[in-house]
């Protein structure tokens, strides 16, 4: 099943999609146009399909969200192991003593 | 930001290496440990950030904040580290690879084998939630470390696809084959140990 096709390319994508290519048309779409072709695949799976329609929704709302992930580490108090421990803390203070 | 002025408690001006550490050196750390799996890593890419930016503050025209400066540092050593994990792995056999994991969330026919359930994340409380983003951590550390390095570039520094091809020597197939698998994995990880909690 595996198929390494050209992503690049518009592919004669079918009438009738399979969930596996129309989450493939769901990836692409996000880095570049899809031909009519592809779209009006993707669109008819779809309308028919409630599954993909919130697979779709998802990944769209979850990427608007990781883009906006700076916030969250600027405005959220970090957890103990995303903390500098002492001891690297004091050996970059005497790095830097060393090198002003 | 503003040098503090001298007082009388401190009768030697404050040097870089006092104030920046504690100033920024949680929050780079932090941001690296979003994007490498590695703590000792994380520690040394900060460090040489901050001795980069010593050596560099000449230069630092003063129009971006100090802390966006450093990042903007700390960015460029870890794509380097990317770079080089990328040149160390045959690109060949990347995109068979990430298609045939592809292909294990899905029957012969293309249904997948778990479906989608039905949860739409809200961005306001994902993003005042702490524990969304560790448990994103842990669903990217499942990633290869090559695959998680394409989605950082792409979705948590929203970097143009042309840009992330040239940096890692890749075709843009091979990087598109590698988001989507990504997206399907950190979907169904996150589904699994989030939103399926808090339904």
């Amino acid at each position: 099943m595996t198929t390494t096709a050209n992503w690049e390319e518009p592919t004669r994508a079918p009438l009738v999609t399979s969930c596996k290519q129309a989450a493939r048309l769901v990836s692409i779409s996000f880095e570049r146009r899809l031909s009519l072709r592809e779209w009006f695949s993707m669109r008819a799976h779809l309308l028919m399909c409630k599954t993909c329609t919130f697979y779709g929704r998802q990944i769209k709302a979850l990427c608007a969200i990781f883009a906006r992930h700076e916030e969250v580490l600027a405005n959220t108090p970090a957890s103990v192991d995303e903390k500098l421990d002492d001891k690297v803390r004091q050996r970059i203070k005497d790095a830097m003593g060393h090198c002003a | 930001m503003s040098v503090p002025a001298p007082d009388n408690n401190y009768p030697l001006r404050l040097s870089p290496a006092d104030t920046w550490v504690d100033q920024h050196g949680d929050y780079l750390f932090r941001y690296a440990m979003m994007r490498l799996r590695d703590r000792e890593l994380a520690e040394n890419l900060v460090q040489e950030t901050l001795l980069a930016a010593l050596k560099g503050r000449g230069s630092f025209g003063g129009r971006s904040s100090e802390r966006t400066w450093m990042v903007g540092i700390l960015k460029h050593k870890i794509i380097d580290h990317y770079r080089k994990d990328f040149r160390e792995r045959p690109v060949t056999d990347l995109q068979t690879v990430e298609e045939q994991t592809v292909d294990q969330f899905y029957d012969a026919v293309g249904n997948p084998r778990q479906y989608p359930r039905d949860w739409m994340p809200d961005p306001q409380a994902v993003l005042n939630a702490k524990e969304f983003w560790t448990i994103l951590r842990g669903c990217m550390e499942k990633l290869p470390k090559t695959t998680s390095a394409a989605f950082a570039m792409r979705e948590l520094d929203a970097m143009e696809t042309p840009l992330i091809c040239k940096e890692l020597g890749i075709s843009p197939t091979n990087l598109w084959v590698m988001l989507h698998r990504a997206r399907l994995q950190l979907r169904a990880c996150l589904e699994k140990n989030w939103f399926g909690e808090k339904k």
